[in-house]
């Protein structure tokens, strides 16, 4: 019932974006050196790793351990909460999940976790 | 160096709070166990149950393909063949041990040793013999330890696996193996339970997650990313690295922890058939 739930607003997500996609592209204004840096971290399985759970388009052979990331913006309108998930903050981890605490942990440093918000924030 | 140090401090940091976030468990192995197989066999509905021994390969056509096609000419004969070269050679050391029919040692690990209060694991036994008769023990992980086991789970095949769990101390065991397998740790801050039962069947990158159901059936392992033949405790070492939680703060091979997550594993794939030494990707 869940995973429906999720597939049917992923799916509500992807068609919301596809018509907002020339606003959301106008409204990117992060940095594309900082986006292209936070990509290559995303993509690194010895930093990120994001590749190794979710899908992100540009990224081959990506894991389905987590939800795909499209739509970031819709999801996660307040950008903060989106790196509070990513750093790891206890109250927004869910039980059992796979996804790595990765401020917390200190997986990241915080400029690299920084960077990898903006990139994801572009999806 | 720095970065190792960092790893095992948050290792140990994370182990204190996964220690006060999820209590001990002091389950009922039977119930536990039925409770597993009907999780991880729901989420595949149409696999009987034997094809758990396969592993990861139940979940993917092509996959287990590659694996029937390698299994016709399969990597690991010679090491059963040196295997048995090894018994010959020590054979009245290991008879004494184990008997003459080696088609009766395999099935018969791990199993709890009530006096000695530990679980005892086929490896372990082996070193113990040998050390026993003046013989130097095997190195752990791969080498001789791994034909020998090999040779012996080889002439197992078909039987099933039939660890039992009749006193306290077994269920203890049983539990500290659960726990180990629940709890997440190192810095990743991961457990085996969260690819190996919550995501059995997912791909991390193009790495399908195996069950844990099944996992002790096929071992020791000819594993291509390795190309040589390994044993359990080897590929445990492996996994946790690969959780940047540091081996050797668990334990290492055939410490007390690695054995009762094996002595978990297996009474978990109870009734499945000894299918080792196997091949896998």
């Amino acid at each position: 019932m869940k995973n429906k739930m999720i597939h049917a607003l992923a799916a509500t997500a992807v068609a919301t974006t596809l018509m907002a996609a020339p606003v959301a592209s106008q409204a990117a204004g992060a940095d594309a050196k900082v986006v292209a840096e936070g990509k290559k971290l995303a993509f690194s399985r010895s930093k990120g790793n994001c590749l190794a759970c979710h899908m992100i388009k540009g990224g081959s052979l990506p894991g389905n351990i987590g939800p795909a990331l499209i739509a970031m913006k819709l999801r996660y309108p307040d950008k903060q909460k989106l790196r509070d998930k990513i750093w790891g903050k206890p109250e927004l981890e869910v039980k059992y999940s796979m996804m790595p605490p990765f401020g917390r942990h200190a997986i990241l440093s915080e400029d690299q976790i920084d960077k990898i918000v903006e990139f994801i924030y572009t999806l | 160096m720095k970065k190792t140090l960092l790893i095992t401090a948050l290792s140990a940091g994370a182990f204190a709070v996964a220690t006060n976030a999820y209590a001990g468990s002091n389950v009922d192995p039977e119930k536990d166990r039925k409770q597993f197989v009907d999780f991880i066999m729901a989420k595949s509905p149409k696999v009987p149950f034997e094809e758990y021994r396969l592993g990861a390969y139940i979940y993917n056509a092509d996959k287990k393909a590659q694996y029937e096609a390698v299994d016709e000419f399969p990597p690991y004969l010679d090491a059963i063949d040196l295997g048995e070269e090894l018994w010959n050679k020590d054979r009245a050391v290991y008879e004494k041990c184990f008997g003459s029919d080696v088609s009766k040692i395999r099935p018969k690990y791990p199993y709890f040793d009530d006096k000695r209060g530990e679980v005892v694991t086929l490896e372990l036994a082996i070193n113990e013999c040998r050390k026993n008769a003046g013989l130097k023990p095997f190195k752990w992980g791969k080498g001789d330890i791994a034909r020998l086991s090999a040779y012996l789970a080889y002439n197992a095949r078909g039987q099933k696996i039939n660890v039992k769990i009749d006193s306290e101390g077994a269920r203890k065991a049983y539990n500290a193996g659960r726990d180990l397998f629940t709890k997440p740790h190192g810095q990743l801050n991961l457990s085996c339970a969260k690819c190996h039962a919550y995501n059995a069947g997912r791909r991390a990158r193009a790495n399908i997650l195996s069950p844990a159901l099944g996992h002790t059936t096929h071992f020791p392992v000819w594993r291509a990313k390795w190309n040589y033949l390994g044993t359990l405790h080897k590929r445990y070492t492996g996994c946790m690295k690969n959780m940047r939680w540091d081996p050797k703060t668990v334990g290492g091979p055939q410490s007390v922890a690695f054995r009762n997550l094996e002595f978990f594993e297996a009474y978990l794939s109870n009734g499945l058939e000894i299918d080792g030494p196997d091949y896998r990707e």
